[in-house]
């Protein structure tokens, strides 16, 4: 519980950080909408774009001149914002007691080392859904102008969720990564890469239709926002693989820490 | 300059140059491979393209780009090296003298009898060999895949070349900006954030600049400086933007090394 409320405290200042970034984007994004909303000569235009390119970068069946639409868009870069923001939190609650040379003293404490991965793993999660509810508090603010109906606020809820398990993913990745890498400072790098490289993938994959394989690759494909917007649910397979990525990684961390050597 | 040092960071950085290396090409390889498949509607492409929404095209520096062309596709995946490359230099640049701090390395790195510049001197060339080591890659490896996957189609070879020289004078400014920032603050626990924020923050501000009408606030960001799409297009760099870059350069680096020859070392407890 000490080490809980201590780690939190700690992040305040990188969440505070993080959420001004998410509403000033919102911000941006919503002044963007307001050229769109309602302009049905923008929706002619967006019906004649290459498909190639909507896939590319996730604007396929999204109709921009409506609220709902021009959300499923912003998924995409909340996503984003959300899985950096997660994998950085992830890989650096554990490393950085090595870093900053702490780690012996916490680790002579009377616990066990499994549950300075528990309290720490908690704290980032908290740490998570805040900022998952600072995206879905200034989401809501900046939409109320235009008086979405009930089916955009299901939409909403959905794809919040959507976020919430993408952020799981790379909490988790991150988590493990922190207690496997011998060195304190390959954990945020390799995160770093993880994400960028499977971020890249999920572009790539809508490029063509022969390298859809690759969706499987990179949970910035597991849930796309156009499928949650028209089916309004989540597809069985990809929360398979996210809860196997998630549980995996957790069992790894567990067990890799419990009984590493510590990089002094 | 101190030789031994040199070649001490040069070794500390090498895997990380090598890895760097790999994953650009690789990044080029797999873009530059889907290049056929993407161009054979050339037709249908350019016709749409032109009509895109300009916001759009803005936002992913597409506004006067063929993706139908070698050098139009080219400088659309360009895009996504020069955020890697920007991530990476600015990595180097954060990391390169407080690393010796967050390691407890520092006092004895300065109880050595060598001058604080000729540390900083060494310690920046060791970067910017394995910068220089990084673009090299990049050079060679486009200049091969584009030939492999141009087909029958014809492109500008200087437009190219200008393209790519261009990327290390992009690398130097988040280098030196990084370096200065890293001695500017108190202390810097973790590179990584740092170094994730001044790249994919001038990459944002490049791409939301252009919509929000605002185009004196993004003439800061390299993203601009360098737009492939300008380059491609005019076969030239856009030089009062490049200017602006080497100012911000040179002046980092003068700023970092009065601050340097200055700062504070805070010793281990």
């Amino acid at each position: 519980m000490n080490i809980f409320i201590r780690e939190l405290k700690a992040n305040l200042r990188s969440l505070i950080i993080w959420g001004v970034i998410v509403i000033l984007f919102v911000v941006i994004g919503i002044s963007k909408f307001s050229a769109y909303e309602g302009n049905p000569e923008m929706l002619a235009i967006l019906d004649q774009m290459p498909p190639a390119m909507l896939d590319a970068f996730n604007m396929n069946a999204f109709n921009l001149t409506t609220v709902s639409g021009f959300f499923g868009v912003m998924f995409t870069y909340f996503a984003l914002i959300a899985s950096i923001s997660a994998a950085m939190w992830g890989s650096d609650i554990i490393s950085k007691e090595e870093r900053d040379k702490t780690v012996e003293f916490s680790l002579t404490l009377p616990i066990t080392r499994s549950r300075v991965v528990t309290a720490k793993t908690l704290a980032v999660l908290v740490n998570c859904i805040g900022l998952l509810l600072i995206t879905w508090g200034a989401s809501l603010a900046s939409v109320a102008q235009y008086q979405p109906d009930s089916e955009f606020y299901a939409f909403l809820r959905l794809s919040m969720l959507a976020l919430f398990i993408m952020q799981l993913i790379f909490l988790a990745i991150g988590i493990f990564l922190g207690c496997a890498m011998k060195q304190y400072r390959r954990a945020s790098s390799v995160a770093v890469a993880l994400l960028l490289g499977t971020y890249f993938l999920s572009i790539i994959s809508g490029l063509h239709e022969n390298l859809e394989f690759l969706k499987y690759l990179s949970p910035f494909k597991y849930f796309d926002a156009g499928v949650l917007l028209r089916e309004s649910k989540f597809d069985a397979t990809f929360l398979l693989i996210s809860a196997g990525i998630i549980v995996l990684s957790m069992v790894g961390a567990y067990l890799t820490y419990s009984r590493r050597d510590l990089y002094i | 300059m101190k030789k031994n040092i040199y070649k001490h960071e040069f070794k500390m950085n090498l895997r990380s140059v090598i890895i760097w290396s790999i994953a650009v090409a690789v990044l080029l390889f797999v873009y530059i491979s889907l290049f056929s498949s993407i161009a054979v509607d050339t037709e249908l492409l350019n016709e749409m393209l032109a009509e895109f929404p300009e916001e759009l095209l803005l936002a992913f520096g597409m506004e006067n780009m063929d993706l139908a062309s070698v050098l139009g596709y080219f400088s659309f995946l360009f895009l996504f090296v020069q955020i890697c490359l920007a991530i990476q230099a600015s990595y180097y640049g954060f990391s390169l003298v407080s690393i010796e701090e967050r390691e407890l390395t520092a006092d004895f790195l300065l109880a050595k009898p060598v001058g604080r510049t000729q540390i900083l001197t060494s310690k920046l060339l060791a970067a910017l060999s394995g910068l220089l080591i990084t673009n090299i890659v990049v050079w060679v490896s486009s200049f091969i895949l584009v030939e492999i996957f141009k087909g029958d189609r014809t492109y500008d070879t200087q437009a190219l070349i200008l393209l790519l020289l261009g990327l290390f004078v992009f690398q130097l400014f988040f280098l030196s900006v990084g370096l200065v920032i890293s001695l500017l603050v108190k202390r810097v626990r973790n590179v990584t954030p740092y170094a994730m924020a001044l790249a994919f923050g001038m990459y944002v501000l490049s791409a939301f600049g252009d919509m929000l009408g605002e185009s004196k606030f993004e003439n800061i960001t390299p993203f601009k400086h360098f737009d492939p799409g300008y380059i491609v297009q005019n076969a030239a760099y856009n030089l009062p933007l490049v200017s602006i870059s080497l100012v911000v350069i040179v002046i980092s680096l003068v700023g970092s090394y009065l601050l340097y020859a200055r700062r504070n070392i805070p010793a281990p407890v």
